[in-house]
């Protein structure tokens, strides 16, 4: 007991000399930046991670710029998962990129450049309004742009339903409804002897096109007050049960425990469902590994139509080496040209207002990916505010949760609904 | 020791003889001595470097809150009190302590039993110590992974088992109860080797003459074992105790890849529960670190009462 005190005592003594310092590092100042891109170091590092076919889609833009701009960029591929702790880690060590391609701003928020003060002329009013306002700063600062656009979406296994009989879904006699689309996919499902009907991504995104589909978002308007509609969101938690008691869909992937499925897409894959709800960015993944043919189809409607936009966003860093030089990078990346050049090889959707009716010529599937094109002008206004919301990251947490809980029969839709708003409640107060 | 006194008496045997006035001198430092200080040096500095100063590092850091692991704003035990008020937390100390329960008690239970068995006697004795001990090698992530395979609802090898005795399995995984039950047989799978062969360990420490003289006296097998064996395995016992409930506490790793925690949330332990707050968007710096803070104070507590009872015993 006399050496436990002591290992105690000992341990109180370096707690209470450490508790006098402050950890982590002062909160950094940009300061007067230069603004000309010109001046300064002629390099600049580009933190990337990538979704496929994109990456040497950017190695060709580099590439031209690199010849264009006389500027070397060095181009840093990181894995998705690993993005917020490798760029924290590099922030905190001094050693931060120049520009990044980032997914969410919430925790970098204080580290980003403001890029109006560089290029305003360039980047202003350009981009989708929904998406652009979440590249905004409290003060109008611009600290991203959006770089390339999702929706979400349902693609088909064509085979099947040609084996079943069922029409495939096409613009103008898309399904009226949820039920509407469940009853052809379970017939799709009874002919071919597949595992379920319907797969959804397990994630709050997702789950969101349901929800704005039924009529209603997460986060109201403003970006800053809970929406989830009470009834609406009841209605769509009644009918995910339904469906997933019903074996329609896979309720045990949904509850992420016991399943030998780690993802609807090896479902969809494995020809075990022949309607997966997912997003456009699965177009290049399903081109290179699916052995059937499928095809993207319009969204089901419900009260409303459309999908659930989410996407990419690229930003520069106070502490670039150059600032202007990186503020001058990203607008060139976005510029109307180079953009649509992106999109076409990479199979990205346009985030510039110019390019959104514009004929892009996809490298892959070009007549799936005009499905999702077709899908922006139907997404209704709301779903922007709600998905670029700061609070939007930890609200889909928080929805998840609320499905995962009524699936499990640990709640009820009521409760869950309420449970829910709460969450979203508490997202939108910690994003501030 | 003699080897540590000699060159003192040989210095003062010097200063006497040469006349000179005798001076104090500090001893010089033994080569010998200093030597395992030296060995052990390297590990003990990577040691300090990368656990020791962490570690207090974390008390520390749960007076703030922090978004990046950059930028720190003092909140006192504002982390400790979202904590205690958090029911999410609440949830997954309560799941924390009915594993550490289940898994210790099944842990000593199966380890002392694989041990006697073990200790006797038989034809491919060392075999079946292999094969006890073989779980304990291998990766807690692959063997989570593998146990989701053979307990999926559908598929797994369980269901396809009962399924073939004309019983319909139920969704081990799906089930918070079955699920947390799996858990703990998981756990207990991969750990008991371990046990078993401190407890081996401990039992071959008896002498056998003492349980020859029992047997003389015409004591029973039952009798041996509760008058003999198991109070001179009681040391061996304790640190089985300790350890396994220190590792009851910190499991993570297997139960990650097996049911993620899941189904919502119901087999999600303490170490999770940090490790969610520390590296998973929403970061929480302040709040993983008081969690943190939190495990440390359940297993310093329960390693002292251990330790304590262990003592008092020994006394008596």
């Amino acid at each position: 007991m006399k050496k436990l005190r002591n290992v105690a005592a000992a341990l109180l003594c370096s707690v209470l000399a450490l508790t006098a310092c402050s950890p982590g590092e002062k909160e950094a100042d940009p300061g007067d930046a230069n603004t000309n891109a010109r001046e300064g170091v002629q390099e600049l590092t580009y933190l990337y991670f990538t979704d496929g076919p994109d990456e040497q889609a950017t190695r060709n833009l580099i590439t031209k710029y690199e010849k264009e701009k006389g500027v070397k960029v060095k181009l840093e591929i990181v894995p998705y998962a690993n993005l917020e702790q490798t760029l924290q880690a590099r922030l905190a060590g001094g050693n931060a990129p120049d520009v990044a391609r980032l997914s969410d701003l919430t925790n970098f928020r204080e580290d980003l450049l403001d890029l109006n003060k560089f290029q305003k002329e360039a980047l202003d009013g350009k981009f989708i309004d929904g998406f652009d306002k979440a590249a905004m700063g409290p003060d109008g600062q611009r600290l991203a742009v959006p770089s390339d656009l999702t929706i979400n979406g349902v693609f088909v296994n064509a085979d099947q339903f040609k084996k079943a009989g069922v029409p495939v879904p096409s613009e103008g006699k898309g399904w009226k409804s949820w039920q509407e689309m469940v009853d052809a996919a379970n017939k799709v499902k009874a002919a071919n002897k597949t595992e379920y009907g319907v797969a959804v991504d397990v994630s709050g995104h997702r789950f969101s096109t349901m929800l704005s589909q039924y009529g209603t978002t997460l986060i109201g308007g403003d970006g800053k007050t809970v929406a989830a509609d009470p009834a609406k969101t009841q209605k769509m938690l009644s009918d995910l049960q339904k469906w997933n008691k019903d074996g329609t869909m896979p309720r045990d992937l949904v509850l992420q425990a016991g399943s030998k499925y780690k993802a609807a897409n090896e479902i969809f894959l494995g020809e075990q469902v022949p309607v997966y709800v997912s997003g456009n960015w699965q177009v290049a993944a399903l081109a290179k590994n699916a052995k059937f043919t499928w095809q993207a189809v319009p969204n089901p409607c419900e009260e409303r139509c459309g999908g659930f936009p989410g996407g990419k966003l690229m930003a520069a860093f106070k502490k670039s080496k150059n600032p202007a030089l990186a503020a001058e990078f990203i607008a060139w990346m976005n510029s109307a040209d180079n953009q649509k050049q992106m999109d076409a090889e990479a199979n990205f959707l346009p985030t510039r207002k110019d390019l959104v009716d514009a004929d892009i010529p996809f490298a892959q599937r070009p007549e799936d990916m005009k499905v999702f094109l077709s899908e922006i002008s139907k997404t209704p206004e709301d779903t922007y505010t709600s998905a670029y919301a700061p609070a939007f990251g930890n609200s889909a947490k928080a929805f998840v949760e609320a499905v995962a809980s009524v699936l499990a029969g640990k709640d009820t839709p009521e409760g869950a609904t309420t449970k829910l708003r709460t969450g979203v409640e508490k997202a939108i107060k910690d994003a501030g | 020791m003699l080897a540590d006194t000699q060159p003192d008496i040989a210095e003062g045997a010097r200063s006497m003889g040469s006349g000179a006035p005798a001076r104090r001198r500090r001893p010089r430092l033994n080569r010998q001595k200093i030597a395992p200080y030296l060995f052990i040096l390297p590990n003990m500095l990577v040691f300090a470097i990368f656990t020791i100063y962490p570690a207090i590092n974390m008390f520390n850091m749960s007076l703030y809150d922090s978004r990046n692991g950059r930028t720190f704003r003092w909140v006192g035990f504002d982390n400790f009190t979202e904590i205690a008020t958090d029911s999410e937390f609440l949830q997954v100390l309560t799941q924390t302590v009915v594993f550490t329960i289940g898994f210790v008690g099944f842990t000593v239970l199966f380890a002392t039993l694989f041990a006697l068995l073990l200790n006797d006697s038989f034809r491919g004795r060392t075999f079946f110590r292999a094969v006890i001990f073989l779980p304990s090698l291998l990766s807690a992530v692959v063997i989570g992974l593998l146990w989701g395979w053979m307990f999926e609802r559908t598929n797994g090898l369980v269901n396809v088992a009962l399924g073939s005795l004309g019983i319909t399995g139920p969704g081990w995984l799906v089930q918070d109860h079955l699920a947390m039950g799996v858990v703990i047989f998981v756990g207990l799978w991969m750990h008991t080797g371990f046990y078993t062969l401190i407890m081996l360990a401990g039992l071959q420490g008896i002498d056998p003459n003492v349980h020859e003289a029992a047997k003389v006296d015409g004591a029973t097998t039952w009798q041996r074992f509760t008058k003999i064996t198991w109070p001179l395995l009681r040391p061996t016992t304790l640190v089985v105790l300790i350890l396994s409930t220190i590792s009851g506490f910190q499991a993570f790793d297997f139960i990650w890849t097996l049911t993620g925690g899941g189904p919502v949330g119901s087999t999600t332990l303490l170490v999770q529960y940090i490790y969610e707050r520390g590296f998973s968007t929403p970061t929480r710096y302040g709040l993983a670190a008081a969690g943190g803070v939190v495990l440390f104070g359940f297993v310093f507590v329960l390693t002292a009462i251990n330790f304590a009872y262990g003592r008092r015993k020994e006394a008596a």
